[in-house]
């Protein structure tokens, strides 16, 4: 019969193994979904990077400020095309907005980002930049002078009071802005950690995970595109600046492990039923990305790394103190794009049933394609690169503030 | 009435908020379907749409209306859990123009069902097709209608 | 002066909005009865969903794989063929005698569903005699009485309708997948033609004229049962189901879905 035929190859083109249920052969949420994540996750770590100098007062991180909240607006303002791409129906997207359903934790993304972007960046940004759009519009010719104008929004006041209220309202918001980026971020946590249906995500510990290893790679994409812009510039690293974002980053990573290892200590110790399945997932069809990839590169390299200079912090050469920071930023962030794979793909790859997996196959070109996800994760340096010849001039490249 | 020392900044950005709260506001009114919420969180329009699709099966009580005979004879055999679509597969053309016959019946059409599998309960009866008179067809001994009939 | 023309702007900005909503509620109102002229004409008429409350049992004892189920609701649902799609579908479990002296009471589980069991089974690869215990479950909604799909839908695409059952809206679902990741029964799916989340609809296009569900219409041995709990009949059979003082269960009660999908001789291997 040539159903029978059909039958065997449908099962043996996919690679089955065990038994799942009929329609968890292919997986509905695929790369643009392990991108979107990993994007929230690091707008919401750079702009931590950048709420470390105005709310906690870490003087020393001060030439990054404005850096990490640009690189938090040209990441934000590419966080949502991800998951535009993936919709089945892209084009009644504002019904997510129209209609939110209030039970679904999906649904407050249009509101979370919409009050993210508006009232905490875009605002912050405002403010501190407010003085400078004045001044810069007086002086710089053509579209360039027209741009900073218009950012002005009509509010040409420079005296010693509107200053103030500046500053004092670029505070207040960074305030407001940690637990907005949380909430940023988090709410995609508690997207797979309120599944209960799947084991590999309904899980407490889900969005404090998420959020944590969102601290760790914005933090991590802060210090990388610091140096490179440095590099780049040919400016001289400040390496009391490089050196307090490398602790604080070497901090958040300490947390961030702490709370894996808790999260994986758990399980094995419980040893609910699907242990066995989750066991031979990690060990497996994650073995890659998980052990070796989020594991061994993304965490205990760098926590090694980062350790070491933190203990021997004087003694070891400012040469190999830059490369150190500079190897672990890149291996954080492809440690966390690895976690970021491991919970998206990996909770579909094995069956509710707990009796089987699938296969992942990953395309090159289309809607679900690997190239579209690599230009979606590089445009946000190419908007990145426009805020920097914009809004941090040569001669002040990451000039303090006032 | 004087007005409130605002600064300018704040002024400028309440408008701003305004205007943007009242675009959204107003979308929202438009947007928003208009049978939402008459049942649930949905549009109480959509259970009209779904039951207006056509089925596809006829069901028994269709058959009945000119086969009757055959269905109280089916009643009192071993088939009479059976809807008269299970065999003869979907009747509606049948239905709208009796000329148009139902799907071929054939060997497979009983074997699908009657075929020794581990999984068949006891009480099902079963045969190995093989070992069953294997050159005839299924009809050329057993009636569908009264499989069991002595 | 300024300070007027200010507040004159700003109080007729509030009045333009007013107006342009109050305006937009008007058009709606028109706009919907206009709707509800030609839409009403295809649906049955005289449907009220708050008066019925569908209702599925599954007879495990009855079940004998053949398949038909799978490939009705196909038909009737025009469901796509590929990638695998299925509202309904029917799995062998094999459960193997237990290795000698090894002091279990069962030996290894084996279960399949090839292509959903559309087809039927081909005979197991496991000889006969190392056979325990074999049978056929039939999945499908599970109508969930606390439906996580219908909880997790960010736009009110899915919903829990008066009567029970747990429907999918093509028109307004955003394809976003959620609700597919949600369901813990794996019962539904991405529907590759409409791009919208899709799953069995219990023929909800037929109940509401009074025929029944084409699983249950087709089934031969009456392994699936049908019927309103609010307005059952004597000889209806799930009624007989309820009487039958069989064991009754429903799968993975302890996620707290409520479902609603009754199964006699369920046995502690299904998942």
């Amino acid at each position: 019969m040539d159903t029978i035929l059909t039958n065997d190859l449908t099962v043996a083109i996919t690679h089955i193994d065990g038994f799942i249920y009929p329609n968890e052969t292919h997986l509905l949420w695929s790369l643009l979904i392990v991108i979107y994540p990993y994007i929230t996750g690091l707008v919401a770590g750079a702009f931590i990077m950048a709420s470390l100098v105005r709310v906690f007062n870490v003087q020393s991180l001060e030439p990054v400020y404005r850096l990490s909240l640009l690189t938090s607006l040209a990441f934000l303002l590419c966080a949502p095309l991800p998951l535009l791409f993936h919709l089945g129906h892209p084009e009644r997207c504002f019904e997510i907005m129209m209609t939110p359903h209030l039970t679904s934790p999906m649904a407050m993304f249009g509101f979370v980002y919409a009050w993210y972007l508006m009232a905490v960046l875009l605002l912050e940004l405002w403010f501190d930049y407010r003085r400078d759009f004045v001044e810069w519009g007086k002086t710089e010719p053509g579209i360039r002078g027209l741009i900073y104008r218009l950012l002005t929004l009509g509010v040409q006041d420079l005296s010693a009071p509107a200053l103030g209220l500046d500053a004092r309202m670029g505070k207040i918001i960074s305030v407001v802005g940690i637990p907005s980026a949380f909430l940023l971020h988090g709410y995609v946590g508690f997207i797979f950690g309120s599944i209960k249906a799947n084991p590999w995500w309904g899980n407490v510990l889900m969005p404090i995970i998420f959020i944590f290893s969102a601290i760790v790679s914005g933090m991590a994409l802060c210090v990388f595109i610091y140096m490179f812009l440095c590099w780049a510039r040919r400016f001289a690293i400040k390496m009391n600046c490089l050196d307090v974002m490398a602790k604080f980053l070497f901090y958040a990573l300490v947390v961030d492990a702490s709370i894996e290892a808790l999260d994986w200590m758990h399980r094995l110790y419980a040893a609910e039923e699907e242990i066995h399945v989750l066991k031979s997932l990690a060990k497996g069809k994650l073995f890659y990305t998980l052990l070796i990839g989020q594991a061994c590169l993304g965490t205990f390299v760098p926590l090694f790394l980062l350790g070491t200079i933190q203990l021997l912090l004087k003694k070891i050469p400012e040469q190999i103190r830059r490369r150190a920071y500079m190897v672990s930023s890149i291996f954080i962030l492809i440690g966390v794009l690895a976690m970021r794979w491991n919970v998206v793909i990996g909770g579909q790859l094995f069956s509710k049933s707990l009796r089987g997996f699938t296969t992942y196959k990953l395309e090159l070109a289309g809607q679900e394609g690997w190239l579209l996800s690599l230009i979606l994760m590089l445009l946000p340096f190419a908007i990145l690169g426009v805020f920097v010849r914009l809004f941090l001039p040569r001669n002040r490249l990451i000039a303090a503030t006032a | 009435m004087r007005w409130l020392k605002i600064p300018p900044q704040i002024v400028r950005l309440l408008l701003v908020t305004f205007v943007i709260v009242s675009c959204y506001l107003i979308l929202r009114q438009i947007l928003t379907p208009v049978s939402f919420g008459a049942f649930g969180w949905y549009r109480a329009q959509a259970l009209e749409e779904i039951s207006a699709r056509t089925p596809v099966f006829a069901g028994r009580q269709e058959c009945d209306q000119c086969h009757a005979e055959i269905l109280q004879t089916q009643a009192k055999f071993a088939h009479k859990t059976l809807g008269c679509e299970t065999c003869h597969w979907v009747g509606q053309p049948h239905v709208e123009d009796p000329d148009v016959k139902t799907a071929k019946l054939t060997d497979h059409t009983c074997l699908r069902c009657h075929e020794q599998q581990a999984g068949r309960p006891a009480w099902f009866k079963q045969i190995t097709s093989k070992k069953h008179y294997a050159e005839d067809r299924c009809t050329e001994c057993h009636d569908g209608h009264k499989p069991d009939e002595k | 002066m300024k300070n007027q023309l200010n507040r004159r702007g700003l109080l007729g900005c509030i009045g333009g909005t007013v107006a342009t909503i109050l305006a937009c509620s008007t058009l709606r109102k028109t706009k919907a009865a206009v709707q509800k002229f030609f839409i009403s004409r295809q649906g049955p008429k005289g449907y009220d969903p708050t008066q019925h409350r569908w209702m599925v049992a599954l007879d495990i004892e009855r079940c004998i794989g053949c398949g038909l189920c799978v490939q009705a609701c196909k038909t009737e649902n025009h469901v796509p063929n590929s990638p695998s799609c299925f509202r309904t579908w029917v799995e062998r479990y094999i459960i193997k005698k237990p290795k000698l002296a090894s002091g279990e009471t069962r030996g290894e589980t084996v279960v399949d569903s090839p292509n959903g069991g559309m087809d039927g089974f081909h005979a197991p690869l496991i000889p006969k005699e190392e056979i325990l215990n074999a049978f056929f479950v039939p999945k499908m909604c599970n109508l969930c009485e606390h439906s996580p799909c219908s909880q997790v839908c960010p736009v009110g695409a899915t919903f829990d309708a008066p009567d029970g059952v747990v429907l999918v809206d093509p028109n307004y679902c955003i394809g976003c997948g959620f609700c597919v990741q949600a369901c813990p029964y794996g019962c539904r799916f991405l529907n590759p033609t409409t791009k919208t989340a899709d799953k069995c609809s219990l023929c909800y296009h037929r109940i509401t004229r009074g025929l029944k569900p084409a699983c249950v219409e087709i089934c031969p041995t009456q392994a699936r049962l049908f019927g309103d709990l609010k307005n059952l009949k004597q000889d209806d059979p799930i009624q007989k189901f309820f009487e039958s003082g069989k064991a009754h269960a429903s799968l993975k009660p302890h996620l707290g879905t409520g479902p609603r999908v009754i199964y006699a001789s369920l046995d502690k291997e299904v998942r």
